[in-house]
Order: structure tokens, then sequence, then C-alpha cells
């Protein structure tokens, strides 16, 4: 059954080729032009996608975005402004956005994303209901070191003790954890776990590996787990024997 | 009214009611100095004229010698008169010229009321008194009681002996009692001296506000003129004397009032200046800009106008390769229009006073490593070696020395170095080199973009960094951010946001050379930790959430 994606966005050009393409890629698709009619078309019909238009009439996707969460609603949002003010970006993202979309932007790069915070989503589904369910087997994990990680749980331990991740981070530790030794560029890595790979947002990968680092390594400036290759990117060492 | 008047107007009236005053005063105290002198010397006189003989007795005696001997006594001071008066104050015998009418009273409540003062007798300073000449009580007068019987002390008063100090001769206003007298040349003086005062304190009321005046020119001129027309030759805020520098001043408040205006002036002048610059940029800028979209935009509308002709010609046959061609340039023009807003949009977001970086410790070698891998495909396919060096920039074999660890924001500055990097690729031709270099030099980490290219000739250098500026000589292939002016600017407002400086270096026919240098992260691994935390706390990334 193929994802469903509300779509709401005043200016009639820009919704119909949404629209458009949405539809071309697989996903079944609704339209509104503006933010009180998103609201009420979401509750009527909850869909799996909702893709919002910052500047809209009557409520403007922050609003809505602001009430959805503030109902529970945990659909993923991806936002769409012409702004590129940061003021913006982040109370995009601090009321609840998943990501966001720069105009002028490409139906490629829409696609890609689109795609991705749905693969997020089933992801996270998938982790929710196995961890909940009482016949999964606690079992599978990986160790490397100092560091047990738990991929059912999404929990990770150093020493025993069990550190703070976002899901990004540990999807991206999950990832290092599962293939040592093997060398990765950021792009492929922007691939494998953000799900799309598009030219100038290589440097979300240098943040979030900085980060990983202040969490795992005992030096941050002298790593030890994730390690530098020069001039190929990034591995995580092979386990200790 | 000035406040130059009101102060002058204020001294002038203050000198005026201090100097009335003071002759008032001299004036009280000389009178008061004369009528105590005379009633002194009265008495003492009427004392001793009093004790020496038995005058009542002597006048029911032989009247006729006691007016003789009265006379006698008063021939040292003919303007004043001698009476003898029985107990009620009834004449009895007189040195006056005048006929009095028998039995004429003199009015002697003053002199008992002196008499029976009670501070004591003699407590007031001087008695006024009736004058029988003259019928007035504006005389000094001096009295004698007489006894008829010495010894007794409770024998009641039987008589008198009045006298009363007239002035003669002496002209009657006081005015004139005062011109003639010590006191004129000391009043005179006085006067002379609050004259002078009020002339000084005028005087020095001109100086201290004469500078305020030329302060006010000055402003009004500014007003008058305009801040630029002030800004030009001939003209002085604060004109001062001749010969001295235009930025003497006294040391006072308003020398200092003048520095700070003059200060003020300066700034207010460099502002305008930066300002006129910038609108001028803006304007420019402007005119590039449009420019810039409409020559994609009208190749856009042009490939799109003629798919629809075609289209709508049922009869003409669709020609695949050839339309696809035109998508092909309507789409690459439009992203290019699209690149330049973007760019102006960012470039206006970094201009933003309350905009804020977020920073994290970096090794910048590693990430000068991950932004050339970025580019090692477009360069291999132009035939250009891209490298990136470690160690110092003139030797990279040597020992890996402290790895350049800085606080940057990773997105901005891995961007102004990809544009750098773009730029770059963009003049060079095959068989160029491209090395990038991050290096720590004592507490800065240099980034260098080094390239074997065309170089820059020497007159667009200066200008390369401003925005909109882009050499119409070699004007740039239209790709991505640096071809349309705005490449540069950005790097460098980035940089700037770094607290860095970025320099270019370049000659014509063998390369150019772009240094960034960044302060150094000083801190401590733990550090780094905590900020690495904080960051990823703040919520920062997309997609971190659901």
């Amino acid at each position: 059954m193929p994802a469903t994606i509300l779509v709401a966005e005043d200016q009639v050009d820009i919704r119909d080729l949404l629209v458009l393409n949405l539809r071309g890629a697989g996903y079944e698709v609704s339209a509104v032009g503006d933010g009180l009619a998103a609201l009420r078309q979401q509750a009527a019909a909850p869909c799996d996608l909702l893709i919002l238009d910052l500047m809209m009439p009557g409520k403007d996707g922050l609003e809505v975005c602001k009430a959805l969460r503030a109902k529970g609603n945990a659909v993923p949002i991806l936002m769409l402004t012409a702004k590129s003010t940061e003021l913006d970006r982040v109370l995009g993202l601090e009321l609840g956005a998943d990501d966001y979309l720069t105009k002028p932007f490409s139906l490629a790069e829409l696609l890609a994303r689109v795609k991705a915070l749905l693969r997020r989503a089933d992801l996270l589904r998938a982790a929710q209901s196995a961890a909940n369910s009482p016949a999964s087997s606690p079992g599978q994990r990986l160790c490397n070191g100092e560091l047990e990680i738990l991929p059912v749980k999404r929990q990770v331990r150093r020493r025993g003790e069990i550190l703070e991740f976002t899901a990004l981070e540990f999807d991206l530790l999950l990832h290092f954890a599962a293939h040592p030794g093997h060398v990765f560029s950021r792009a492929q890595l922007l691939d494998a776990v953000w799900g799309y790979s598009h030219d100038g947002y290589e440097h979300t990968v240098t943040t979030h590996i900085n980060r990983l680092r202040a969490k795992v390594e005992n030096d941050p400036m002298h790593p030890e787990v994730i390690l530098t290759v020069r001039g190929a990117g990034y591995k995580m060492r092979e386990a200790p024997p | 009214m000035t406040v130059r008047l009101k102060l002058a107007l204020t001294i002038v009236a203050t000198g005026l009611i201090t100097s009335l005053l003071v002759i008032a005063t001299v004036l009280y105290a000389f009178q008061r100095f004369e009528r105590e002198t005379t009633f002194q010397r009265a008495h003492a006189f009427l004392a001793r004229v009093a004790t020496n003989v038995e005058l009542l007795e002597l006048h029911e005696r032989q009247p006729s010698e006691l007016n003789a001997w009265m006379r006698s006594v008063m021939l040292y001071e003919p303007d004043s008169q001698l009476y003898l008066l029985d107990a009620q104050g009834t004449v009895l015998s007189s040195t006056g010229q005048a006929l009095l009418p028998p039995g004429f009273k003199v009015a002697l409540a003053p002199v008992q009321a002196a008499a029976q003062d009670p501070r004591g007798p003699g407590a007031m300073p001087y008695v006024m008194g009736d004058d029988p000449e003259r019928m007035a009580l504006d005389t000094v007068v001096a009295a004698r009681p007489l006894r008829r019987a010495v010894i007794r002390s409770n024998e009641p008063v039987s008589g008198y002996l009045y006298l009363v100090c007239r002035k003669q001769g002496l002209p009657g206003s006081q005015w004139d009692v005062l011109r003639n007298s010590f006191a004129f040349p000391a009043l005179l003086l006085i006067l002379g001296i609050v004259a002078l005062m009020t002339g000084l304190a005028a005087a020095i009321i001109a100086s201290v506000t004469r500078p305020l005046q030329r302060l006010t020119a000055a402003v009004a001129g500014i007003s008058l003129t305009g801040l630029e027309r002030g800004a030009g030759p001939g003209f002085d805020a604060l004109p001062t004397a001749p010969g001295a520098g235009p930025t003497q001043h006294r040391r006072d408040e308003f020398g200092q009032l003048g520095s700070a205006f003059e200060m003020m002036l300066t700034t207010v002048r460099k502002q305008w200046q930066a300002l006129q610059r910038l609108d001028h940029f803006r304007r420019e800028g402007v005119s590039n800009l449009s420019h810039d979209l409409r020559s994609p935009l009208t190749a856009t509308v042009a490939c799109l106008e003629t798919l629809e002709a075609r289209w709508a010609l049922p009869t003409q046959p669709s020609r695949g390769d050839d339309d696809r061609h035109l998508v092909e340039v309507a789409l690459r023009n439009t992203r290019n229009a699209a690149r330049l807003v973007q760019a102006l949009g960012d470039l206006a977001k970094l201009d933003e006073p309350e905009f804020k970086l977020r920073t994290e410790i970096v090794d910048l070698s590693e990430l000068l490593d991950d932004i050339g891998a970025r580019f090692v495909q477009r360069a291999a396919q132009q035939g250009i070696t891209l490298s990136v060096q470690h160690g110092t920039a003139q030797t990279s074999a040597e020992s890996p020395a402290q790895a350049p660890f800085t606080a940057i924001d990773v997105e901005l500055l891995e961007r102004a170095v990809a544009n750098l990097i773009d730029n770059a690729l963009k003049f060079c031709a095959a068989g160029a080199r491209i090395e990038l270099f991050a290096t720590q030099v004592a507490d800065r980490v240099e980034l260098r973009v080094r390239d074997t290219g065309p170089g820059i000739p020497a007159p667009d250098q200066a200008r390369l960094f401003d925005r909109f500026y882009q050499t119409r000589t070699t004007p740039a292939p239209a790709t991505g951010e640096g071809g349309k002016g705005l490449g540069l600017a950005i790097v460098k407002r980035i940089i700037e946001l770094h607290a860095g400086t970025v320099a270019l270096s370049s000659e014509p026919g063998r390369g150019t050379e772009v240094v960034i240098s960044l302060p150094a992260a000083r801190l401590s691994a733990q550090g780094i930790a905590t900020l690495a935390r904080t960051v990823s706390d703040s919520g920062h990334a997309a997609a971190t959430k659901g």
C-alpha cells in the first residue's frame, strides 16, 4: 500500500507540480491551500507525511506544526520555506518539523527527502514494535571495545553506562558498527544513513561525526573509535581482540 | 533672549542693587555716627555745665546774668541753643535768636523716655527731640535734669538744661552732606569696584559663551549645507585662533565639548562615506544582478516559447532530440538563476546582525580532506590535479605538527572553502594544479587554496571580495555562486563572522593563492567534548527528531 502524503501550499502552480511529481513517484497525494484545511484534513484522514509551506493564509506552516505536535501527532513534517533566515529554520525544527527545504528547490531533492523521511518513520515504527513485543529476542547486539550497541532497544552503553543519542547519531553509529574497519566517504554516509545524497549537505556528516566522537571517545581530539582515513573518509576501528 | 544677554543683565542688575544698598548703608551709618558723636559731646558738655553752677537759683536771682552766662558758654557752638526749662518744660531762659512766646513749652517726652529707658539711662545712643525754634522733632537734643538740693537724691526734678544741637551753615540735604564728607571717596571706590566687577563678569560670560556660539554656527552650517558639503575644504567645525591646529582646543568643558563634537563629526562622516560607498555598491550590484538574472531568464523564456510554438503546430513533426536539448538549456539557465537568488538570500542572512554561528571544534585538515574529496572527480574531469597537503605550506612532508583544531561553523566554512575551490576550478585550464593546505601558525590556523591558473590582473585583485564585483575582462562561466560576484563576497563574510581574515595574492600567468586565517581553538579535550554536547543538544540538525 503506497504511503499517503498531504501537501499544504497556497501557490497553485507549485502545489500542482508537487502533487504531479509525488503521484508520479507512486505516493497517494492530497493537497490543500491553507493551514486550517491541512489541520482538518489531517484530523479526518491521517496521512503518513505532511509537506507544509511556511507562508500560508489562515494558519501558517509553523502554527500547523505546533498545533499537530501539541496534539501528540508525530507525523513526519517536511517544511517548505521561501525565507532562508536562520530564525525560521530553527523555529521550524524546534516546533517539531522534521526537515526543511528552502525555495527554490529541485524536485529531485524534494523526492529524496520525502523518501528518507518515510523510511526513517518506518524504521522507528519497526524498532518500537520490536521493542514492545515480548517475543522479540534481546539477543542481537554489537560490541566494540567499551561500546555495546543494542539495535533493537536503540541503546548504546559504554562501560555499562547508557549514553544519550539522538536518532540520527544512533543510526550513524550503528552503520559504522555494522561495518567495522570499512571506510566510508561523507557522501556514502549521507546516502546510507540520511537516505539522500545531495551535494552541499556533507557538512552535516562532519558535524555528526564530531558529536559521536564527543560521546564515545576518551579524547575527541585523538579519536580511537571513529577514525579518519586521510583522503578517503571515516571508519570504525575493528573490535580489539 | 539669549543666555548671554540674560547672564549679562543679571550681573548688571546685581551690581546696581549692590551699589544702591552700599550707598544706603553708608548714608545711614554716616548719619548715625554723626548723631551719636554729637549727642555724646552734648551730653558731656551739659554734665560739665550743670555741676558748676546752681542754675535755677541764679535764674531766679539774676535772669539776665544767667542768660549772658549761657550765651558765653555757647559761643563755641553758635548753631546749638541752650535752654533752661522748668520741670514742665516751660522755657525760662534761652540762647536762641527767635523770640519765643512767654510760657512756651518744650515737648519733653523724648527726653523723659530716654531717661526711663528700661535698659538704663544713657542706653539710647542718641535722642531726637524738640527744637523750639523749628517746631520739629528731628534734631539731636541733650537734657540734664536739675535739682535744687543736690544732697537729697529723691528730690523731684525742678528743671532741665536743654541743648539743641542744630547744624547750621551746612547744606540741608544728606547727599550734599555726604558729598562733602570723608565717606565720599570710599563710596566712589566701592561703586568703582562694583562697576569693574560687572564689566569683568560680562567679559567672562562673553568669552565663555563664544565657543557655544561657534558650535551653534558649525551645527547650523552642517544642517544647512549637509554633511558632505560640510566635509569639504574650508570648513572648520570650530574655528580656532589662526595658527592653531584644528584639533587644538581649550582645556575647559567647552573645549572638551568642541573636541567631542569634532570627533562625532569625524565618525559620522566616516560612516556616511561608508554608507555612500555601500549604497553605490548596492546600486551597482542591483544593476549587475538584474543583468545576471535577465540572461538566464531570457534564455529560459526563449527555449520554452520555441517549444510551445512547435507543439502548437500539429503538422510540425516533433524533433525529439532537439526538444530535449531545449529543455536542458532552459533547465540549466533556470537553475543558475535559482542559485543566484539563493546566494543573494544567504548573503542577506549572513549580514543580519543577529546571525549566530553554530560553532564546533573541528580538525581543519580533516575537514579539508573531506572538502577536497568532493571536488576530486570534477577536477579529474577537467584534467586538473587537486591535492590536499598536510603540514606546513612550504614543505608538505614535514612531521605532522599539531592538528589544526579550531572552532568553526562547519556548514559555513565548508561553503567558503568550496567556493574558493569552485572558483579555482572554473578559471584553471587542464594541466593546472590546485593545492589545499591547513596549518597551524602560532595561535592561528591557516587555510590555503593555491592554484597554478591564469592569475588575476592586479587592478581586479583589490575589489574581488566586493559584492557583485566581477571582472568584466574575464567573465566566469555562469555556474555556482562564484560567477556572479557573490561567491567571494560570501567567503569574506563567512570568514569575518569567524573573526578571521582572508587575503588573496595573485600573479598573472603564475597562479593565485587565497589564505584564510582563523583563530585556533584553545580548549582542552574536556572543553571540546562539552562544547560538542552542547551543540548536539541545541536541536541543530534536521531529521534528528521523529
